[in-house]
């Protein structure tokens, strides 16, 4: 007789956290299906959720750790016990915090489990070390949270922020969440579904942009001079709230000021729209209301990313939509929890004399100094540490994620792989960075762990489903583990054990971890306009800063301003026409995310090679049919890349769109065929957005050709 | 009587091969095998871009054609509408694949025989819904009689412009 179960958790394919029900028969899971009571996603389930199983079961899957035995990224490994493994690394920490200093300790964690970035923190702070962050800090939620925490003190335009179920007018702008963030792309599918108007700001057209009433394909990098143009017509037209502004809005005549220099026509030319347009979407989001917009990560990876998303920060600001019902909310959670990402608030961080010896801290003080609102190293100067020594050595690289993949230059990141003397993967797959490593650790997924996960006004426990598979472990065991053998004492007061740490996330309810897993949910009734309740918002001043003092001090444009691209059709017209595609990176195609989900055979069968998309008019003239291979170059870069073509006519004519952390797990080891396809390749770390060092992605410029026969 | 029939909801679907997925892992289809296909097909129509959302699957036609065309006699329909392949008859001669007007039969390589949309009949004979229907995020797919699909495609479209704030 055959033992079945349902567990109730919530899923990890990617950071929706959707509510699941998970069958499991016999010790194996079989089905996975959506909890219709979750109070954020309500049931829904997406393709990547279906697809978790073949991850878990993945004969790909590391499963017991392994040592390198051969030359670095040779692919000659050795199994090991974990107290070996474990026992390596912690003497290997011991060493260079002796010899080095713990900023010498590099960790870091990015897209694979939040429980990873939690459990990086943990091991770094407690430590000492500075040298932490989340992969893709500087074009991945950095440069909206300094735009957003300097301009109103809350990060409101992304992800579960947005109130579209109650809003009349959603405003899609550079985001695609059915496909990215499929549990808010639901709550947009609730408000259409309600008859909310609906604006698209987006260079494809995306499913969602063939529902909406305004779609502005716009040229992709000037995002900033759209949103000044929004600015423009909402200001002049007085369409913009006067009593939000004159009680809660610092520098809106200088504001107004600024914006004059971009009227919709001015706008139109810069953006390849038309002037009507850009004021009719204006109008709408600023008469219709409430009206909300949901921004995402297109917008951190352009030259001027924080300036773009501080523009686009004014307009909720000004229209007096932040923290209302159907508008830009402000984080909220149960009374006493304590959020997944609580170990960036102030109290629990280093002194502000040790934050600034932080990487990057003098280069981007407000993305990596004591002043910033989360203190990440930059990602990049990361690299460049570990290839020049400069600001310091370091000695021990670990990380639970894929920087070969994800971030810029992978030649500099394939360099400073082979000049760390030691380095660590903490993954739930065999990626090339992982190759490279000296010890491989298999993690636990989701499906095999107990933790607390969080949403907008809710809690709910994710429940282990599943037996560990293999030796795999669960990513704040190891943490603390490594403390344990390093003889370090966790930096959260009486903490000393994933127990205790799940605790400690609950215990400000007054509940412990076990009380949470029989209630599983608690939730608490929203509230509005909670600035009025506190008299203030969370900046310097108190109030919605338009002009920033911060910015100004720190030598940065105290409003909004716009910046063209470096390499753009106006700021290198030469090079445009040896170059003549402007190209938007990495638009999100539903079934991976970033650089994981190639190995899993559902998803892999719906892409199964990068592709990159290109309109059928210029297509023609470059001899180029839909499923040809082509090479990819781009002026900065003396490398190439390929990718098969995709005729759409979702694209103007001069923009290509290019998927982005391709790699073939299926190919051998230990580059998985990514030098041939990971757009990374070209890309350099500089120039960057001056504020939060962000890499330019979007709106350079690239060529395309048709690859020989005898090339591929 | 009763028609069971799948209504596919255009005017909400964006595309996110959600239903695609649940039909695989609720079927324990291999890779090769789509019985239920979400493409986005775009055309210009005055100047403007349009967008479908065509959901290739079995219709379940009143008069299929593969019912004829199996030589095995493998497929049949049920009083309640439902085509379907006997997975025991079936000796994957793929005649089907030729007669359906909509390419909905498709070739499983591991069990080297035919299988498409059956509308979940392990499901709904136990009340439920059809796997890829029960957790579609945009609540595209609408199933039951066919009446009342019809009824509920109207209910859709009348609220969201009962919703719609006027905009000059």
């Amino acid at each position: 007789m055959s033992e079945e179960k349902r567990v109730r958790t919530v899923c990890h394919g990617c950071h929706s956290l959707c509510g699941v029900y998970v069958t499991v028969r016999d010790g194996v899971a079989v089905k996975i299906e959506g909890d219709l009571e979750h109070p954020y996603s309500q049931g829904m389930m997406c393709a990547k959720g279906y697809a978790q199983l073949q991850q878990a079961y993945n004969p790909a899957r590391p499963k017991y750790p392994i040592k390198r035995v051969g030359k670095r990224g040779e692919g000659k490994w050795q199994r090991i016990s974990w107290d070996e493994a474990l026992g390596t690394i912690a003497s290997k920490f011991n060493e260079a915090i002796k010899e080095y200093g713990p900023h010498s300790i590099a960790l870091h964690s990015g897209g694979n489990t939040r429980r990873a970035i939690q459990a990086m923190y943990v091991l770094g702070h407690s430590i000492g070390t500075t040298s932490i962050c989340w992969t893709d800090a500087h074009y991945c939620w950095g440069p909206f949270a300094v735009a957003e925490m300097f301009t109103h003190g809350a990060l409101t335009l992304m992800e579960v922020m947005v109130d579209a179920e109650n809003s009349k007018c959603i405003v899609l702008w550079g985001a695609n969440p059915f496909h990215a963030y499929p549990a808010s792309g639901r709550k947009v599918h609730l408000g259409l579904h309600n008859g909310a108007r609906f604006i698209v700001i987006d260079p494809r057209f995306t499913g969602g942009a063939s529902k909406a009433d305004v779609w502005l394909q716009t040229r992709p990098g000037v995002d900033d001079a759209l949103a000044l143009g929004w600015l423009n017509v909402i200001i002049n037209e007085e369409l913009y709230d006067k009593e939000f502004v004159d009680k809660w809005c610092v520098g809106f005549d200088a504001l107004k000021e600024r914006v004059q220099e971009f009227p919709p026509e001015r706008v139109a030319e810069l953006t390849w729209l038309k002037a009507e347009d850009i004021v009719r979407a204006a109008r709408m989001y600023a008469t219709v209301k409430p009206s909300a917009i949901f921004a995402s990560a297109a917008l951190e990876m352009q030259n001027n990313a924080t300036q773009a998303i501080r523009a686009i920060a004014c307009l909720p600001a000004i229209t007096g939509q932040i923290d209302i019902k159907g508008g830009n909310l402000q984080p909220q959670f149960p009374r006493g929890h304590l959020p997944g990402f609580f170990y960036f608030r102030k109290q629990y961080r280093p002194p502000d004399e040790i934050e600034e010896q932080r990487i990057g801290a003098k280069e981007f003080p407000l993305l990596c100094g004591p002043k910033s609102p989360f203190g990440p190293m930059h990602p990049p100067s990361m690299i460049q540490a570990m290839l020049t020594d400069d600001p310091f050595p370091i000695r021990c690289w670990m990380f639970c994620n894929d920087p070969l993949m994800n971030l810029p230059n992978s030649r500099d990141c394939y360099d400073a792989f082979m000049r760390v003397p030691f380095s660590v993967a903490l993954d739930i797959n065999m990626t090339p960075s992982a190759e490279l490593c000296d010890i491989v650790l298999p993690s636990a997924m989701w499906l095999e762990i107990d933790e607390v996960t969080d949403r907008q006004c809710c809690v709910v426990r994710r429940n282990k489903a599943i037996e560990l598979v293999g030796e795999c472990k669960d990513e704040m065991w190891v943490a603390f583990e490594l403390l344990n053998r390093m003889g370090v004492k966790c930096w959260l007061p009486g903490v000393e054990s994933v127990d205790d740490y799940n605790n400690f996330r609950t215990r400000g309810m007054g509940i412990d971890f076990e009380e949470l897993g029989r209630r599983h949910v608690i939730t608490c009734a929203p509230e509005y306009k909670r600035y009025e309740q506190f008299g203030s918002f969370k900046t310097r001043s108190g109030k919605v800063e338009l002009y920033s003092e911060t910015f100004k001090e720190h030598g940065y444009d105290p409003l909004p301003n716009y910046v063209e691209p470096p390499e753009s059709p106006f700021s290198t017209p030469e090079l445009y026409k040896e170059y003549p595609f402007v190209f938007v990176p990495s638009g999100t195609r539903l079934p991976y995310v970033h650089s994981m989900g190639r190995n899993i055979p559902w998803l892999r069968e719906l892409i199964p090679h990068p592709e990159v998309d290109i309109h059928p008019e210029p297509a023609e003239k470059l001899g180029i049919k839909d499923g040809d291979w082509v090479w990819i170059e781009i002026p900065s870069s003396k490398e190439r890349i390929r990718m098969k073509a995709r005729l759409s006519l979702m694209l103007d004519p001069r923009v290509v769109h290019l998927q982005s952390h391709w790699w073939y797990p299926e190919k051998p080891g230990p580059d998985h065929g990514h030098w041939d396809v990971n757009i990374n390749k070209l890309i350099h770390a500089r120039p960057c957005d001056p504020i939060t060092g962000g890499t330019i992605l979007t709106g350079s410029l690239c060529k395309i050709y048709k690859a020989k026969e005898d090339e591929l | 009587m009763t028609r069971l029939a799948l209504v596919v909801d255009e005017e909400r679907c964006v595309g996110c091969q959600s239903c695609e997925l649940a039909c695989k892992a609720e079927n324990n289809l291999p890779v090769g095998p789509r019985w239920m296909k979400v493409d986005m097909v775009m055309k210009e129509e005055d100047g403007r871009l349009v967008a479908s959302f065509p959901h290739t699957r079995c219709t379940h036609c009143v008069n299929a054609p593969c019912i004829k065309a199996c030589p095995n006699k493998a497929i049949s329909k049920r009083a309640d509408g439902i085509v379907l392949i006997d997975q025991e008859r079936c000796k994957g001669a793929m005649k089907c694949v030729e007669a359906c007007p909509f390419g909905a039969p498709q070739w499983n390589p591991e069990t080297k025989k035919m299988g498409m949309c059956n509308l979940c009949v392990h499901r709904i004979d136990k009340g439920l819904l059809p796997a890829c229907v029960g957790f579609c995020p945009s609540g595209t797919l609408i199933f039951g009689d066919i009446k009342y699909c019809n009824e509920e495609l109207r209910k859709h479209h009348e609220r969201r412009m009962a919703g719609k704030v006027p905009f000059p």
